[in-house]
């Protein structure tokens, strides 16, 4: 069953055109990642899905229900939760308070306790800082911070843009283990947008390719790694040719 | 007209009499930066004799062969006649040859020297020069990336100019003795043939092949100084190569080097050419894109482009019928030019154009109509590496679509007892290099047989029906020409490309190659959710938008001359893909064998 659906999806920052037409499903309870370099309009798909940005045209169904141009504290309460790229922790709130404003559309005490109870067991280092402000935190932590928040929110569907995002390597595979735990124990779907496309097909199911606000292709992740053009251009793979080095791109085809 | 240059009959003297007499005028243009960078003959006359005796420094001798593995570009264009001007043989390779490819062209032309464009092709070259004894010395336009590399083999276009320029202080007088060495009946270059059977065949075209269509190109479509020509098409291919660069060098005709061929559609604006040659393909894009582009306008002006295009047809039509233009109806399309179709032919970059050519490949007459209607001339010509390019052409204030025309002063053609074209004159091919065979199955008592089956009419117009081995029989027992209904299909803004296939079968069935772009953007309009292309291929609704294109065009046909199943090509399909020749063309005996199981599945009975 899919749990979202993107059709024909149309966004714009004022004459600039974001996102050309872009249509993808998430299937519950799965990884789903959107790989495609700076500019492609990754970013956008997860805002357009949250609420922050309308689309000028197309469906976002949540559950079979449609929620494109809802504003997005609905969209939270709908059972949506964003993890945005840049952490965007509130620096001069304590982390205990960060996860509580991740909490802030419920009315369930005994419900959130328990939750945040959840975050320091997936992410121990944030108890131990609990009442340090969130801003003093390293890049990994505020990383662990903002997902941790955005549990807070019991989201059926989680947005995850860029989690590795000036993360060292072993800080990052941590960060992607979490994910997969959340994913497999808490029965969270997930989509996840990344730059690091070795990571990312790693843990994910299923895959597309944005390039230009426009997917190219969509496959299992296992296969996508396998393809010629994803290995080249997102996986930094390529023959070295005669001479031992190489300048020159090949052409992309996407197939 | 001016008398120019008609008592030189070769390639480098007529080049070097265009050095001599158009001194300061400009050549070509090129963008440098993205800013348009001009040459003046005397430049273009010192650049090719630096690399003229660059090549004589490195023992080139009279006769020798080059191969230039390049997009066109200027530099093509100088190292073409800097080889020419030292008595040399010029064979170009496409830059979208694979290695085994450009492997075989150098081995089967013996090329000595060969020229690439940058890095990427040299490292086609690298990767194969080993199997190619032959070959002394790589010489490269480009080095950016390159400047690393330590290979004896391998050299730049400027040092090789250097070595030149220090030949020519040391030989005073060579230059000039080899500009005038070769003869007119002596070999000039090599053109292979996409070779859609077998192995690519090396046309070989002699010195008077080109400067005698030159003469008779200046006849049909006269230009001068004062013109402006795109030159964009591959320069391997005879159309850009004589209709293009030599006729340039003959008429004094300025060319404009596109950037790349991405970059087609902006600078065809920017240069707003006088002269313009295309094939069909872009004649088809351009159409297709003021189409698009209209959906998207507004309805004042949907409704203003409907009224002045019917205006235009109403006039195109008379003038075809050879009727005269009542003077209300030519005031009536004034008034649309002004008000509408001008910014049509701005839009796409043809409104100072004299004359439009269309060539290489079939067109559907209602594109050449539309032309029409703006109020262009467009002149459909026909012709063939063999021919060295167009032997017949349509003709000002005389043009039939549909017609390749009647013709031209150069050569004879006939029509044989099989229907077959023949040509016979100056302009003929000296035969395929190394294929004494397939020669003398090509030009049989003096006459070329081109392949090409057509029917001329009273006014000793020419039509072509199809190619002779396309010809499709039917299980029925029925002779279908294939390409007429594929040239109406292409019509389509939604269809690129498409096969009829049906040989020795029930039915006829069409393989179709779709516009993605456009059919991209009806899927958005209509909100048809979709991924990747082949998923965009599989929509249902794509489906039924390509049927009814099909309807379409079947409503014009016979029964037994109907197309009676489709598919799609789901795999977009580049330059670089075999199935395509380098002017876009799908190859149907490769796409017969490539996608066997998909025709297959068209004939397949459905179960009961």
């Amino acid at each position: 069953m899919n749990i979202l659906e993107l059709s024909n999806v149309e966004a714009s920052y004022g004459p600039v055109q974001a996102l050309r037409g872009v249509s993808l499903t998430v299937e519950k309870g799965k990884i789903v990642t959107v790989l495609g370099a700076n500019g492609a309009g990754k970013s956008t798909i997860l805002k357009t899905i949250s609420g922050i940005i309308d689309p000028s045209k197309g469906q976002i169904r949540f559950n079979g229900e449609e929620i494109q141009g809802r504003d997005p504290d609905r969209i939270v309460r709908g059972g949506i939760g964003h993890a945005p790229e840049g952490r965007e922790v509130f620096a001069l709130l304590s982390v205990e308070e960060n996860l509580r404003m991740g909490a802030y559309t419920r009315r369930d005490r005994d419900g959130v306790a328990s939750d945040i109870e959840l975050v320091y067991g997936y992410f121990p280092i944030l108890k131990e800082r609990a009442r340090q402000e969130a801003g003093l935190l390293s890049g990994g932590q505020q990383q662990m911070l903002a997902i941790g928040r955005a549990l807070l929110s019991r989201p059926k569907l989680m947005l995850m843009d860029e989690p590795s995002l000036g993360l060292s390597p072993l800080l990052t595979q941590e960060i992607f283990r979490i994910i997969v735990r959340i994913n497999r124990e808490q029965g969270t779907t997930i989509l996840l947008v990344e730059q690091n496309a070795n990571m990312a097909l790693e843990v994910g199911d299923h895959g597309y390719v944005l390039e230009v606000g426009r997917i190219v292709m969509e496959d299992t992740c296992q296969r996508l790694a396998q393809n010629k053009d994803v290995q080249e251009f997102y996986l930094g793979m390529k023959a070295h040719g005669v001479r031992g080095q190489r300048r020159w791109k090949k052409k992309k085809q996407w197939r | 007209m001016k008398a120019s240059a008609n008592h030189a009959d070769t390639i480098p003297k007529v080049f070097w009499h265009g050095v001599k007499t158009r001194a300061a005028k400009t050549i070509f243009r090129q963008k440098d930066l993205g800013i348009w960078k001009s040459i003046s003959w005397d430049e273009l006359g010192r650049i090719a004799r630096e690399i003229g005796m660059g090549l004589a420094a490195l023992g080139y001798q009279p006769g020798e062969v080059v191969s230039i593995l390049s997009n066109t570009n200027r530099e093509w264009m100088c190292a073409d006649l800097g080889a020419l001007g030292a008595a040399g043989v010029v064979n170009g390779i496409y830059p979208t040859d694979a290695p085994a490819q450009v492997e075989y062209l150098l081995s089967d032309s013996g090329s000595v020297i060969a020229f690439v464009e940058d890095d990427e092709q040299l490292d086609k070259l690298l990767e194969v020069r080993a199997r190619v004894p032959k070959l002394r010395k790589i010489v490269v336009f480009d080095m950016e990336g390159l400047h690393e590399l330590k290979d004896s083999q391998v050299m730049s276009l400027d040092d090789l100019r250097v070595l030149g320029r220090e030949h020519d202080a040391a030989h005073p007088g060579e230059w000039e003795r080899r500009i005038g060495l070769r003869k007119p009946e002596d070999l000039a270059i090599l053109v292979y043939t996409s070779g859609t059977t077998g192995k690519p065949k090396g046309a070989m075209i002699s010195h008077a092949n080109v400067v005698l269509t030159c003469k008779a190109y200046q006849d049909a479509f006269p230009q001068d100084e004062s013109d402006e020509r795109m030159a964009f098409l591959p320069l391997c291919h005879i159309a850009e190569r004589v209709g293009g660069e030599y006729h340039a060098i003959y008429s004094g005709a300025v060319l404009n080097f596109v950037e790349n061929p991405e970059t087609v559609p902006d600078n065809v604006r920017e240069i707003a050419p006088t002269v313009f040659t295309a094939v069909p393909r872009v004649w088809e894009k351009f159409y297709s894109g003021v189409l698009i582009g209209l959906k998207q306008a507004g309805a004042m002006q949907q409704l203003a482009y409907k009224v002045a295009i019917g205006v235009g047809f109403r006039r195109a039509r008379l003038r075809e019928e050879g009727k005269p233009v009542p003077a209300w109806l030519d005031a009536a399309f004034g008034l649309a030019r002004l008000l509408v179709l001008n910014n049509v032919r701005k839009l796409i970059g043809v409104h100072r154009a004299k004359v439009l050519i269309t060539g290489a490949a079939p067109i559907s007459p209602e594109l050449i109509r539309w032309y029409m209607a703006l109020g262009l001339e467009m002149f459909e010509v026909w012709g063939q590496t063999e021919s060295c390019g167009a032997v017949t052409s349509n003709i000002a204030g005389k043009v039939k679509p549909g017609s390749i025309g009647p013709r031209m002063s150069h050569a004879e053609v006939k029509i044989s007892a099989e229907g077959e074209l023949l040509v016979r004159g100056d302009t003929v091919f000296m035969g395929y290099l190394n294929q004494p065979e397939k020669t003398a199955e090509t030009l049989k008592d003096g006459w070329l047989h081109t392949g090409d089956v057509g029917k001329m009419d009273a006014d000793g117009y020419f039509y072509i029906t199809d190619r002779m081995k396309d010809i499709i029989i039917t299980a029925g027992g029925k002779n279908i020409t294939p390409s007429e209904f594929e040239n109406h299909l292409k019509f389509s803004p939604f269809i690129t490309d498409a096969v009829v296939i049906g040989d020795k079968r029930p039915y006829l069935v069409a393989l179709v190659m779709i516009d993605h772009e456009n059919v991209e953007r009806y899927a958005q309009d209509a909100a048809i959710p979709f991924s990747n292309f082949a998923s965009l291929c599989r929509r249902p609704e794509i489906q039924e938008l390509i049927q009814a294109e099909i309807d379409r065009v079947n409503e014009g046909f016979a029964r037994v001359e109907q197309v009676k199943k489709f598919r799609l090509i789901e795999q977009k399909l580049t330059a670089e893909d075999e199935e395509l020749t380098p002017t876009m063309k799908l190859k149907r005996k490769l796409v017969n064998e490539k996608y066997r199981d998909l025709i297959e599945s068209m004939y397949v009975r459905e179960a009961a």
